[in-house]
């Protein structure tokens, strides 16, 4: 089946569910399931193998005519889209349910579908002006996804942030498509690297998708955002919407010129986004929030990879590149897989314990088998494990930096601290989700809120479940899904369409299976051995202490004590603490807290600065006739002086 | 011949980074007494037939550097009472990074430099920028006068280095005036650090900010 | 099939090898101590003694833990075995080489190092909260250390594969590289100066600490894990400072046994000579086994050039 009747349907569907999520949350979900199974569908069957589906037509809409066009790298994304997509809309069904919700559940489900529809309109659209409309319409459908719970006021003041940053962002593009189209003298997209006075533009796209995709230091809006937004709205937009800067930043370097200075940059700005990312989210002691970093340290590894794929292409199409390049797609996939899973997992807690406050929880695995042990696996994943998906993305980006090493290219110089910085990021993940897994679901309960919490039902689990299998299947047959990374590759960088399989991943794959297997075995052995002997279960060993108490765990801030201290100069955290004094101490507090410090130490004050001079010129505008009149002849007469003296000169 | 050279010279630089990295003042004295040594020694392996004047100036400087001036100090520091902490206000591991990434620049910047053809390959001017700027870091980030002066001692052995480069054209007086002017410079100071201590108990330099006028 | 067969007895021989020889070197090493410090000590075969015995013996579980307490030591010890099979034996090879194998090396080391740390936040202790924030930790810095060293050795060979990283001679930085790498075995292997792993002070330990509340066969499988990581880590060394590629096998296993004999009583010295640093001189030391790994880097890299 072509996938041009596919992606119709899935258009309408979700057009469909827009109008029907108003009114009935099951009649949405079939459509929204049906929609979303056309759309991986098409996908599938265009990365698979099957001819680019292109659609032109006259019909003008907004004065331009349409051009839909699907392509390898559109179709990588839209699978994303379209998976995650699907299984957020089960997963709403009873996490903002009709009964919990009333008020905004048909609101959600509405915009749900408008996300959708529009982030399906970015990766088709091949006309600069509806790739704009359509990013304009996913940007505000996100904001009032975001905003659901709009009685909240930090709801509220994240989702200002992210429009008003987004709007940056847009103002961003706006400027580099108008600037495209007036050129080249039309909105069309597409391919035009002999046209080299156009690569400075690439600064504009940098900013405009760079700060879609919460590159540091423009990751300002993300956190609030995604730790503000329900959790499966901050599972889209964690694990795909953000990918589509991502995107756009693989549009614009594959078809555009660049400027010779753009690959370093990118992969300077990964190196930076990824270690500081990880550092911030390993000092954060909120759940949410810390995934949310979380994302921004994998962004990170996304643009090393980039990077040096474009270093690879300036350096003559090195082979290397090629991985690098891989390695990058792959990452796109596995971190919307394992993000989105460990996104909702961490709505399951906050289903269930009403905090994201890692060091009120503690415990919740006897509560909750289910979450914990799929959070686990996410966490293991995320953290680029073997024998887990993300190790084979990192795997693929390590070694494509190794070979320009080896290879002695200039690129090398780029790639060495890429990669020690790689690793740093890497054993900075490892010690995050060791973190988060055990603070959650670990040890004893620290509040009742945590004692009393339960599992998530059916609907929830299910999503869950099926993003950990594919996680799984991406860990254990990377040579099956090597073909439609490679396929996406040959888009991008028409000399790279030959892309075999390489020999070593067929010989990790089998590893990884083989490594999973046995550590199932030895686990497995292990526990019967346990169990056979009775295990007698004690308290743990307390040192004696005569009453110990749950709150005596470490805790998420007490974790992150050392490694986050050598990032203090990056986070700024501000503490306070009180001492007990006196022979019967009553109150000791500490409390620690690590700031948004990008926005508030640098962003704010600039912000600041800027409206302090704004307002101080609007007395210029105060609505008095004359002096309009008077600063028009002030004008006219500076003008005149002006075109006087150039004229002598 | 220069690959011996070179092994002194990277001798140095990792001596460098173990004045940055140690936090007891004798070890730092120390690094800065086997840096002082081995930088004495270079001139006779530069040389290659044998020269009085050079050999003298060799001794006199391992003489001065690897001996006299350690054991100043360490007598200060006895007489003084001083704590044995080094006391940094520039951390140790942000000072080891900060001169490892110094002498990591200073091989590029030799590399862009247009040396002689027989320097091309030697270690010493890297050597020799990267012993400038440990010194500066440890002048700017210790706050105890003897650490500075080790500071000011590894400085002026980066400048030796640098001098060596003109071993066979400029008079070696030139060196020996260098060396003449750090002993009076260390005399002094180690009087000076007699005095201050006797007058204000105490010889962190950051606690005599009054006289600043 | 004869080379199947042969390949077949030639990996079961290596196996049993890596299992059955690990555990000698904690045995060493006290020797050592005891040695220096005038005293018999312990038999050199102690480890085996209490692993046999702690197999023999039942488990006591926290009422707070979940499986995870028990598969947790059960992967790491897979995945500490699975990079010992990666790393190759002198001119013998390894079991199983492709490019890039090395980085699945480290990463199985970070798996075994994630299912400990797991396993010890299971039992809610703050003991073992601490110890497994401190293991985490400082592997940061280790973890930097260690991919530049074999950065070093990739750009040296010119090669991502162990088998061809470990033959050549080894360059110019070799004493650079073997500083660090001896200093990241110390850290990795909680030996003295990073952890004393003899002391029974809850509060100064890292690896002790996390397991305090095991027993019965994991705590077996954690001590043999322990001891393979050591192996490990002196094979690597060895290897990477060493030629054995050139020498005959005979000769080369003999080279090998000895360097792996001289950094087991190296550990044992330091051990005995050196007192447990202070918790926060620690990321000093290692950042100078970084620093050392990345001259001996940038000397292989300016080797490679002339």
């Amino acid at each position: 089946m072509t996938p041009g009747p596919l992606l119709l349907g899935a258009a309408a569907g979700l057009a469909a569910g827009v109008v029907a999520g108003r009114w009935n949350a099951r009649v949405w979900l079939a459509l929204t399931l049906v929609s979303t199974a056309a759309a991986l569908g098409a996908a599938g069957s265009l990365l698979l193998g099957g001819a680019i589906w292109e659609f032109v037509s006259t019909f003008p809409i907004a004065g331009q005519p349409l051009h839909l066009r699907l392509d390898a790298v559109s179709a990588l994304f839209l699978a994303l889209v379209a998976i995650v997509g699907g299984a957020g809309s089960v997963y709403a069904h009873e996490y903002w349910s009709n009964q919990d919700y009333p008020q905004s559940a048909p609101r959600g489900r509405m915009w749900w579908s408008a996300l959708l529809l529009s982030m399906g309109g970015v990766l088709l659209s091949w006309n600069g002006l509806h790739f704009l409309i359509a990013w304009e319409l996913f940007t505000v459908a996100a904001f009032f996804l975001i905003t659901l719970e709009r009685q909240r006021r930090d709801v509220r003041a994240a989702g200002w942030l992210y429009l008003s940053a987004s709007h940056l962002g847009t103002m961003c593009l706006f400027a580099f498509f108008a600037a495209l189209a007036a050129r080249t003298g039309s909105w069309e997209l597409g391919p035009m690297r002999e046209r080299t006075e156009l690569a400075p533009l690439f600064w504009l796209a940098l900013v405009g998708f760079g700060l879609k995709a919460g590159m540091f230091p423009l990751h300002i809006w993300l956190p609030s955002a995604h730790a503000n937004a329900p959790s499966h709205v901050s599972a889209i937009m964690s694990g795909v919407t953000i990918k589509l800067g991502i995107y756009g930043l693989l549009r614009t370097t594959g078809w555009l010129p660049l400027p010779v200075a753009a690959p370093w940059i990118l992969i300077g700005l990964g190196a930076i986004t990824a270690l500081f990312g990880i550092a911030f989210a390993f000092a954060q002691s909120d759940l949410k929030r810390l995934l949310a970093y979380c994302s921004v340290e994998n962004i990170g590894i996304i643009l090393i990879g980039l990077g040096g794929a474009l270093l690879a292409v300036a350096d003559g199409h090195a082979v290397w590149g090629r991985l690098l390049l891989a390695g990058a797609l792959f990452h796109v996939w596995n971190h919307g897989l394992f993000k989105s899973l460990l996104f909702f997992g961490a709505g399951s807690v906050l289903h269930a314990t009403g905090t994201r406050e890692m060091s009120r929880l503690g415990g919740l695995w006897r509560a909750m088998p289910w979450t914990a042990a799929l959070f686990a696996l996410g966490a293991a994943a995320i953290s680029g494990l073997p024998p887990l998906n993300g190790f084979i993305s990192e795997w693929l980006v390590y070694l494509g930096l190794f070979d320009a090493v080896t290879g002695r290219s200039p690129a090398a110089w780029a790639a060495m601290p890429a990669a020690i910085i790689l690793g740093i990021t890497g054993a900075l993940a490892l010690a995050t989700f060791v973190k988060a897994g055990a603070m959650i679901f670990l040890g004893a309960p620290r509040t009742a809120a945590a004692r009393h919490a339960h599992e998530c039902g059916p609907w929830m689990r299910g999503p869950m479940l099926v993003l950990a299998i594919l996680c799984v299947a991406i860990a254990l047959a990377p040579v099956v899904f090597w073909p439609l990374v490679a396929r996406a590759s040959g888009a991008w960088q028409p000399m790279w369409t030959e892309m075999p399989v390489p020999a070593s991943l067929f010989t990790l794959g089998s590893l990884q299976i083989a490594l999973a297997g046995l550590a199932l075995a030895a686990g497995l052995t292990l526990w019967w051995r346990a169990r056979g002997a009775g295990a007698p279960r004690h308290l743990t060993w307390d040192c004696a202490y005569a009453a110990p108490s749950a709150r005596m765990q470490y805790s998420s801030g007490s974790f992150a004590g050392i490694a986050g201290g050598w990032f203090a100069w990056l986070l700024q955290p501000q503490r306070q603490l009180r001492r007990p004094r006196g022979l019967f101490p009553a109150i000791a507090t500490r409390v620690e807290r690590v700031p948004e410090t990008v926005l508030e130490l640098i962003f704010t004050p600039v912000a600041t600065v800027i409206l302090q001079v704004s307002t101080a010129v609007r007395r210029l505008q105060h609505g008095r006739l004359q002096y309009y009149i008077a600063y028009v002849v002030v004008a006219l007469a500076g003008l005149g002086s002006i075109v006087v003296l150039g004229g002598r000169s | 011949m220069n690959s011996n050279v070179n092994l002194l010279v990277g001798l140095a630089i990792g001596l460098n980074l173990l004045a940055l990295g140690s936090s007891r003042l004798p070890s730092v004295i120390g690094a800065v007494a086997v840096q002082g040594m081995a930088i004495g020694l270079m001139p006779l392996l530069l040389e290659s037939d044998f020269n009085w004047i050079v050999a003298l100036v060799a001794v006199g400087t391992m003489a001065v550097k690897g001996f006299v001036i350690p054991v100043l100090l360490r007598r200060a520091m006895r007489t003084a009472n001083i704590e044995r902490e080094v006391d940094p206000s520039i951390g140790f591991v942000p000072s080891l990074l900060l001169g490892a990434g110094g002498t990591i620049a200073a091989v590029a910047l030799a590399r862009a430099l247009p040396l002689l053809p027989e320097h091309a390959g030697s270690l010493l001017v890297p050597g020799s920028f990267a012993s400038v700027l440990t010194g500066f870091v440890l002048l700017i980030g210790r706050s105890k006068a003897i650490a500075q002066v080790c500071g000011y001692l590894i400085l002026e052995n980066g400048i030796y280095l640098f001098g060596l480069l003109l071993i066979r054209t400029t008079p070696l007086l030139v060196e020996a005036g260098i060396l003449l002017d750090l002993t009076v410079g260390v005399f002094v100071i180690g009087i000076i650090v007699d005095r201050i201590q006797r007058a204000f108990d105490s010889l962190d330099t950051s606690k005599l900010t009054v006289l600043r006028e | 099939m004869n080379a199947f067969a042969i390949a077949f007895v030639e990996f079961v021989v290596r196996l049993a090898g890596w299992l059955v020889l690990a555990p000698l070197l904690p045995g060493i090493i006290n020797k050592v101590k005891a040695w220096v410090g005038g005293r018999r000590g312990p038999p050199v075969l102690q480890l085996y003694y209490d692993l046999a015995r702690l197999w023999q013996k039942g488990v006591v579980l926290s009422t707070l833990v979940s499986p995870g307490f028990v598969a947790g030591p059960a992967v790491a010890w897979v995945a500490v075995l699975g990079a010992a099979l990666l790393l190759p034996l002198g001119p013998i090879g390894a079991s199983l080489s492709f490019h890039g194998d090395v980085l699945l090396l480290i990463y199985l080391l970070a798996l075994a190092r994630f299912c400990m740390a797991w396993a010890a936040m299971e039992t809610g202790s703050a003991f073992e909260g601490m110890g497994a924030a401190r293991e985490v930790s400082y592997a940061v810095l280790a973890e930097a250390a260690l991919i530049t060293a074999v950065l070093a050795l990739s750009v040296h060979s010119g090669s991502v594969t162990l088998v061809t990283m470990l033959t050549p001679a080894a360059g110019a930085g070799a004493v650079l590289l073997a500083a660090g790498l001896f200093t990241v075995l110390l850290a990795e292997n909680c030996r003295v100066p990073f952890d004393d792993p003899s002391t029974h002070l809850e509060l100064t330990m890292i690896h002790e600490v996390m397991i305090l509340d095991h027993s019965g066969p994991p705590l077996a499988a954690i001590l043999h894990g322990a001891s393979m990581k050591l192996l490990l880590f002196a094979v690597l060394l060895v290897e990477a400072v060493l030629p054995l590629g050139g020498l005959s096998r005979l000769a080369a296993a003999g080279a090998l046994a000895a360097g792996v004999l001289v950094v087991t009583v190296g550990v044992g010295l330091v051990e005995s000579l050196m007192a447990r640093l202070a918790f926060r001189r620690v990321p000093l030391l290692l950042t100078t086994a970084f620093l050392l790994c990345l001259f001996a880097l940038l000397v292989a890299w300016k080797g490679g050039d002339a």
